[in-house]
């Protein structure tokens, strides 16, 4: 029997997320289209592009040499007084992407599977049946006139902006305490070591950090990312707020590497640094990747937990349209072991985010002292209380800041 | 409402993303504003990486902006 709709799934988004969706869901047979508001996919980029390896093994791809620039092989975190420590370990090995090309190679492999990907396709709005339930997207390619698409099941995989999923009555409204905001260059030439380098402090980058990820060829993308509510800068219109531009040539001055070092590009944006959204899953629709906010509270990293998501959510997409029954309760699979799997995880870097907003530079220098890199190890497996508790021994005053990071808690 | 000075935006999509009101949309190649939705709420102002974005306060319509501003 023919289907009333057009497709069996419209995805909203060709990010890591959408795409990843896009070819699991294709691959078990269903008719997935994606639909990506962007003329080129993958641009602009918006981000670090550091990836690490975990996800892509556990997907089982094979990453081709034109997704990334650079292998790495680790990371440095830097104190303010200078003081690094490096992290080496099994679980440290990674990419800097060619994120231009890493999200069509996706998209590719999704298409491989059978789905189908129309660029430059922007949803303007949802198709709903007469409960209010989506039931499809009116869309506009190359701002011509809008056409509507029917599916009985919406993903939106739309990253920070996310319109679509808030007129689906998602909240992925982003507050200024949740996000940070970045800027940052492609530089050339820079000196690496094929680490990524993470420098911390309140005076560098407040409630944030600035990074130098290395990229082939001597490059490297360097960056600052700050807290939305900082008040570092004047801004249009007498307006105090956040401003790490001005922060970002600060650091570039006051880095002997990047002395002389030429600007290839100027990139940017707002990440989140916060928790996931309430909920992934309503009637008819879901929400993955960033726009669900599945990013890491720390370091608004989202690559590896949007290509997971997108996996998940394929494999209760399928068995939702073999029951032909795509109501909440079906559809709740995938947010049930999302939050079982990796919502935990991000809990706790949460909690770790907290408590570094509010550790000063002499307290920072200090923890930089105290720890080495078999604690920095523990710490990013998200096992904090031997660091926490080797830090308050030495500085008790710490005990209130870290608290919550102590056993018991 | 809010003004975008298109030259310098890095087409981040940050302000439409802490926009509580949906009033900036990222549309094409560049940034969107809905001036009839816009609160006045300078949020977007404060986050925009790139400083681009000027406020209006209780200016509803273009035609109603000050010379320069247009």
């Amino acid at each position: 029997m023919a289907s009333k709709f057009d497709h069996d799934v419209i995805v909203i988004g060709g990010g890591p997320a959408g795409s990843s969706f896009a070819r699991a869901a294709a691959g078990n047979g269903l008719d997935v289209l994606v639909i990506d508001k962007r003329k080129e996919l993958g641009v602009p980029v918006r981000c670090g592009e550091g990836l690490g390896q975990a996800e892509i093994i556990r997907q089982g791809l094979d990453l081709p040499r034109s997704c990334y620039s650079t292998e790495i092989v680790g990371a440095k975190v830097i104190a303010p007084n200078g003081k690094s420590i490096v992290w080496k370990g099994s679980q440290t090995s990674g990419w800097v992407l060619e994120r231009k090309v890493f999200d069509k190679w996706l998209c590719e492999l999704a298409v491989d599977k059978g789905a189908k990907i129309s660029s430059y396709t922007r949803a303007v709005g949802i198709v709903r049946d007469g409960k209010g339930r989506p039931q499809g997207v009116k869309v506009s390619h190359g701002g011509r006139e809008p056409y509507d698409i029917s599916a009985p099941l919406i993903v939106s995989a739309e990253g920070m902006e996310s319109m679509m999923a808030r007129e689906m009555g998602f909240k992925t409204v982003h507050s200024l305490y949740d996000v940070d905001t970045c800027y940052e260059y492609e530089m050339k030439p820079y000196e690496h070591e094929n680490l990524l380098e993470i420098y911390f402090g309140n005076k560098i980058a407040p409630r944030g950090y600035a990074w130098i990820f290395p990229k082939s060829d001597r490059k490297a993308n360097v960056g600052i990312g700050i807290g939305g509510l900082a008040e570092n800068g004047s801004k249009l219109g007498g307006v105090t707020g956040a401003d790490p531009k001005t922060l970002l040539d600060t650091f570039v001055k006051g880095n002997d590497k990047l002395k002389g070092a030429s600007t290839l590009l100027d990139f940017g944006g707002v990440i989140s640094v916060g928790l996931p959204i309430r909920e992934f899953v309503k009637d008819n629709c879901m929400v993955i990747g960033t726009a669900a906010k599945q990013v890491d509270p720390i370091h608004g990293g989202g690559i590896g937990l949007a290509m997971e998501a997108g996996l998940l959510a394929a494999d209760t997409a399928v068995k939702a349209h073999a029951k032909k029954d795509f109501s909440r309760d079906t559809l709740f699979e995938y947010e049930k072991r999302w939050r079982s799997v990796t919502g935990p995880t991000l809990e706790n870097r949460m909690k770790l985010r907290k408590v570094i907003e509010k550790v000063s530079d002499d307290d920072l220098n200090h923890i930089f002292n105290t720890l080495t890199e078999k604690d920095l190890n523990d710490v990013m497996m998200n096992n904090f209380a031997p660091a926490a508790l080797k830090v308050v021994a030495k500085r008790p005053q710490l005990l209130a800041v870290l608290r919550g990071l102590l056993p018991g808690k | 409402m809010i003004t975008i000075k298109h030259d310098g935006c890095i087409f981040c999509v940050g302000c439409s993303s802490v926009c509580p009101a949906n009033a900036i949309e990222a549309v094409g190649t560049r940034m969107k504003t809905y001036p009839e939705k816009c609160i006045d709420c300078g949020i977007c102002v404060k986050v925009c990486p790139a400083n681009v974005i000027c406020m209006y306060k209780g200016i509803k319509d273009w035609k109603d902006l000050p010379e320069g501003a247009k």
